[in-house]
């Protein structure tokens, strides 16, 4: 019926069958016929393969088991792990803002900074990879030191600044010899740059390492080399300018090296400011500076409020300290003989001495305690009670608000302080911007004091003397003030309205004008009038400090504030026994635009040593006119708005 | 010299032709396809490339393939003769292997220069399932159970033990009690011997482990629990279980696993190859292997089973022990299941020496599947020895 060929093949799979049924009869079956021994243990070993075979099969589905374990049941938390290990998260650092001058001049801004950073944790060891980096860039013991404490203190998986502003051809080098050192990468970031440094440093400020408050504030100061304002703008508008930090996902092998970049948030780079400082005139000012010790000089101008000049002599270089900080020039400039670092347009406090008369002479004439046409007699002294006041000089009879402010009568103010009083004194100081903190977008201002009974309880628990207030007519005794706070008070003077000073151009540029003040306009003209005969008229105390322009006039008023009371003056010897020498001006008298305060510490007298300062710059400032021209806010603000495109790192 | 086999007894010999259509071709099918595994995975392990390891693990399976076949076809009475003979010499190499073996990783195991290295406990793999067998071979059925018919065998079960443990290599000494006491059971060597000597064992311990001394108990706990040491093997085993764990059901895709790729874990190409294997091809490939493992472990069951003689039946079944507690050693190494010791995956990790042995393991089988039919007696084998 089938052909041979099938029939061997049936055959052959009838024998398969028949092997396998035998096989697994074997296996079952006792003995029930009585073989010989052999067959038995083939029959036992049949038996056992069988059992041997089942335990292997367990195994198997042990290890079955298992794997389900992990891949199925357990899955998800070992994705994470594993996530975990090949992926680490790297913040950006953002690009900070740049700070213009009002003439769009840059101030500071970042530039690129090439730089190695290490991981701890993916070094084999982190001095050896230290010394590796620097066979190519010097590693001072101080940063090697600063990075092994740093890797020891936070997770070592953050990343440590090593060295920055590597050259090219260093950063080139690293960047070859990185994929061999596990750990080290090199780094494109930026610094900060700042121009015309020593004549902005005050104003501007610099950056520096976040310190340890900040770190726990906010985990992006982590970011090695990220820099937060530690004085200045950069301090008081840090936030602004600082901008988002981005993060990049790499992935990362079981060395740190990086394989590919995953993922990234761009970081937001910070806001540009422009300053309504020119630069151009802070420079010719500290210039006009740097013959006296320890000068400056505020100038405002008076419709805006923005301050175009704001100089402090001694200063300092912020590219010194604000990168690549070198600890020893830093100690230096801290420890230097007269703080340089310290802005004394905003931190100096003064007693503002005769220039305080015009406060005075305000005070006297808003409480109708004098009259325009009242005149006094200056003998040279003025007796309260039993101590008697000095005047620099006999004035003689005949001295009315005019003539006092011109030539700066002592015995005046002092009478007509005793009959305003203390505490109506203080109004009218306060109302002219004395005693106040202005919001500046600057850290550290002082107050300056504003003496009241008020201020004198509060402060030494004490009733106020009546004696007291005398000196304070002068501004001498209790009174002090900042050169700001004497600008603003100049200014408020000229226009009669609550100049407040700025140092930002604001974005909208539609500027409200400024209150009105609660101070009679003709009390005010009549102040004005003596102030313009301080620096025009025969015998004003700053005739020679007239502007050399032929129609624009100064209006000022001297001043010269005793350190110590006359009776100790012995006890100071030198320059530290010297009075300081102080001017308030504006300019000009019948259109009032600028308005300034110039200190001279231990200068000497006012007369003598503040107003001739005052008279260069503003003459300056008037040839230059920086008010006139348009600020170069909106141009640059929409300017930067569109090149503020997210930093792409590298 | 005295002929081991009596001239007088006929024995047929089977033409080469007919050797090579008994031969087991869909088992051969099974293996190609298991050592095929092995190179794509060598081939994802070196980041989709053929060099260094994938080339050379094609051309070293192609080696033991010609091996197998020598094996597969030669005469089984030959090897029958040579079994003690190449049990001495693999007793002699180990043995030389303590005094002028290359240490390397604080352990003797190799023998030879680098490239011309290999490991006598492969060898030794081989001669001990071939000894073994040969025993049974000349053992009469009637005697296997009688205690001193049981010291010899266990006397070359324990000489190779003891070798092993001595390099230190606790998973090749591991390996050889497998084979060797799963050779003595399925040679019918009576329950109660393993009855008496688990129990044994079991009781002996607490007394051994109040001799050792504090290092040594030390070592044995860390054996046991590798956690104990984190720098060391506990790290590998973590990786491993992250990089099995995260290939999930369906795996990461071939050469996308990322702990292998990115050298989280250690020996990828040796024996973690599994580890790699199953996170790129996940549960379902982890799977499809041990799948295939078990279709070869129930091929040579079968294939131990048909033999009517002895000594095939106990060859084909010793390598058998052999291929599986590989595997099972080797993954439940990998998923923690058992401490780090270092045992290949057959056919698929990369190394010569277990690849060969491996090879020539399955030529003892299919020469043993081969002579199924023959029946050799006792008066063929001669004297003892």
């Amino acid at each position: 019926m089938k052909p041979p060929e099938y029939g061997v093949r049936i055959r052959r799979q009838r024998a398969r069958r028949a092997a396998l049924l035998r096989l697994l009869r074997n296996a079952v079956r006792k003995t029930g016929e009585q073989p010989d021994y052999g067959v038995r243990l083939r029959h036992r070993f049949s038996r056992r393969a069988v059992l041997i075979g089942g335990a292997q099969a367990g195994l198997f589905g042990l290890l079955l088991w298992r794997l389900r374990q992990l891949q199925i049941v357990e899955s998800s938390d070992y994705r994470l792990l594993s996530d975990e290990n090949r992926i680490t998260t790297q913040l950006v650092a953002p690009v900070r803002g740049t700070i213009y001058d009002r003439a769009g001049r840059v101030v500071a801004e970042d530039r690129e900074n090439f730089r190695v950073i290490v991981i701890p944790a993916f070094c084999k060891d982190l001095g050896a990879t230290l010394d590796a980096i620097g066979r190519i860039v010097p590693v001072s013991a101080a940063d090697k030191d600063r990075v092994m404490r740093a890797a020891r203190r936070q997770s070592g998986y953050f990343p440590v600044l090593v060295v920055e502003g590597l050259t090219w051809r260093q950063f080139a080098l690293l960047g070859v010899l990185a994929p061999q050192l596990a750990g080290v990468r090199p780094d494109r970031a930026t610094y900060r740059r700042y121009h015309h440094a020593s004549s902005m440093a005050h104003v501007v400020g610099y950056v520096g390492m976040a310190d340890k408050a900040e770190v726990d504030e906010d985990p992006m100061m982590r970011v090695p080399g990220f820099r937060t304002g530690k004085a200045g703008i950069e301090k008081g508008l840090d936030r602004e300018l600082r901008g988002q930090a981005g993060t990049i996902d790499y992935e990362v092998d079981a060395h740190g090296r990086v394989v590919r970049e995953l993922a990234s948030t761009p970081s937001v780079r910070g806001k540009d400011l422009v300053l309504t400082v020119d630069q151009e005139l802070q420079t010719i000012a500290l210039k006009r500076l740097e013959g006296l010790r320890v000068a400056s000089i505020v100038v405002i101008d008076v419709l805006t409020g923005g301050i175009i000049v704001m100089a402090s002599y001694p200063t300092f270089d912020p590219n010194d300290i604000s990168f690549k900080i070198d600890a020893r020039k830093w100690s230096e400039l801290a420890r230097a003989k007269d703080h340089p670092l310290e802005n004394r347009a905003l931190r100096g406090q003064y007693p503002p001495g005769s220039t305080f008369k015009v406060v005075t002479a305000l005070a006297g004439l808003e409480n109708e305690v004098i009259t325009p046409f009242e005149r006094m007699n200056c003998p040279g002294s003025y007796q309260f009670g039993r101590r008697s006041f000095r005047c620099w000089k006999a004035h003689g009879g005949g001295v009315d608000v005019h003539r006092a402010i011109k030539e700066s009568c002592d015995v005046y103010f002092y009478e007509t302080v005793k009959r305003v009083g203390i505490d109506r004194l203080a109004v009218t100081s306060r109302a002219l911007g004395l005693g106040q903190i202005y919001d500046l977008g600057l850290a550290g201002q002082k107050q300056g004091i504003v003496p009241d009974t008020a201020w004198k309880r509060k402060r030494f628990g004490q009733p106020w003397y009546p004696g007291e207030t005398i000196s304070c007519g002068i501004g001498q005794g209790y009174v002090s003030t900042t050169p700001l706070q004497l600008a603003v008070m100049a200014a408020r003077i000229a226009t009669g309205r609550a100049v407040v000073p700025r140092l930002i151009v604001p974005a909208d540029r539609a500027l409200e004008p400024f209150a009105p003040l609660a101070i009679d306009p003709a009390n005010l003209d009549l102040v004005r009038a003596g102030m313009y005969g301080v620096v025009n008229e025969p015998g004003g105390t700053a005739v020679r400090s007239a502007l050399p322009l032929p129609d624009v006039k100064m209006a000022g008023k001297t001043g010269t504030s005793q350190v110590i009371s006359a009776k100790n003056q012995h006890k100071l010897k030198g320059w530290e026994g010297e009075t300081h020498a102080l001017f308030i001006a504006y300019a000009p008298f019948d259109a009032p635009r600028y308005a300034a305060a110039c200190v001279v510490e231990h200068g000497g007298g006012g007369s003598r040593a503040a107003a001739p300062v005052v008279r260069d710059i503003m003459t300056e400032i008037i040839l230059r006119d920086p008010a006139a021209r348009p600020s170069v806010a909106a141009v640059t603000q929409a300017g930067t708005a569109s090149a503020s495109v997210p930093e792409q790192p590298q | 010299m005295k002929a081991l086999f009596a001239d007088s007894v006929e024995r047929p010999q089977v033409l080469l032709k007919k050797k090579l259509l008994l031969l087991n071709w869909p088992f051969l099918l099974l293996i190609t396809a298991i050592a095929l595994i092995g190179v794509g995975a060598l081939y994802s392990v070196a980041k989709g490339s053929l060099d260094p390891w994938a080339s050379r693990h094609v051309a070293r399976y192609c080696l033991g393939l010609g091996l197998l076949f020598v094996i597969a076809l030669s005469d089984i009475r030959w090897w029958l003769r040579m079994a003690y003979p190449l049990y001495l010499v693999a007793l002699l190499l180990l043995a030389a292997v303590m005094f002028i073996g290359v240490e390397s990783g604080g352990a003797r195991r190799w023998l030879g220069y680098q490239e011309y290295s290999f490991q006598p406990t492969e060898l030794m793999k081989i001669a001990l399932v071939l000894a073994v067998a040969r025993y049974y071979q000349w053992l009469p059925p009637r005697q296997v159970s009688w205690p001193w018919a049981v010291l010899p065998p266990l006397a070359i079960i324990a000489v190779p033990v003891f070798l092993a443990l001595e390099q230190p290599d606790l998973g090749t000494a591991a390996l050889f009690g497998i084979i060797g006491f799963g050779l003595l059971f399925l040679a019918g060597v009576s329950w109660l011997y393993f009855l008496g000597g688990v129990v044994g064992v079991i009781a002996a311990l607490p007394h051994v482990w109040e001799h050792l001394h504090d290092y040594q108990r030390e070592r044995v706990l860390t054996f046991i629990d590798p956690e104990r040491d984190p720098s060391g093997s506990g790290y590998h085993i973590l990786q491993s279980k992250i990089a099995i764990g995260s290939g999930g059901f369906a795996g990461k895709g071939f050469m996308q696993g990322t702990q292998a790729q990115l050298n989280f874990l250690p020996e990828k190409h040796t024996d973690f190859i599994f580890t790699m294997f199953s996170e790129e091809m996940g549960f379902i490939g982890a799977c499809v292997l041990l799948t295939l493992y078990l279709l070869a472990l129930l091929f040579i069951a079968y294939m131990a089973l048909r033999c009517r003689s002895t000594f095939p039946r106990l060859v084909a079944a010793g390598m058998g022990l052999c291929l599986f507690a590989y595997v099972f050693i080797n993954v439940a190494m990998v998923t923690g299941l058992v401490p780090v010791v270092g045992v290949p995956l057959p056919l698929v990790s990369y190394g010569g020496t277990s690849m060969l042995t491996m090879m020539a393991g399955f030529g003892f089988v299919l020469n043993a599947h081969i002579n199924r039919q023959v029946l050799i007696r006792r008066e063929e084998l001669g004297p003892f020895w």
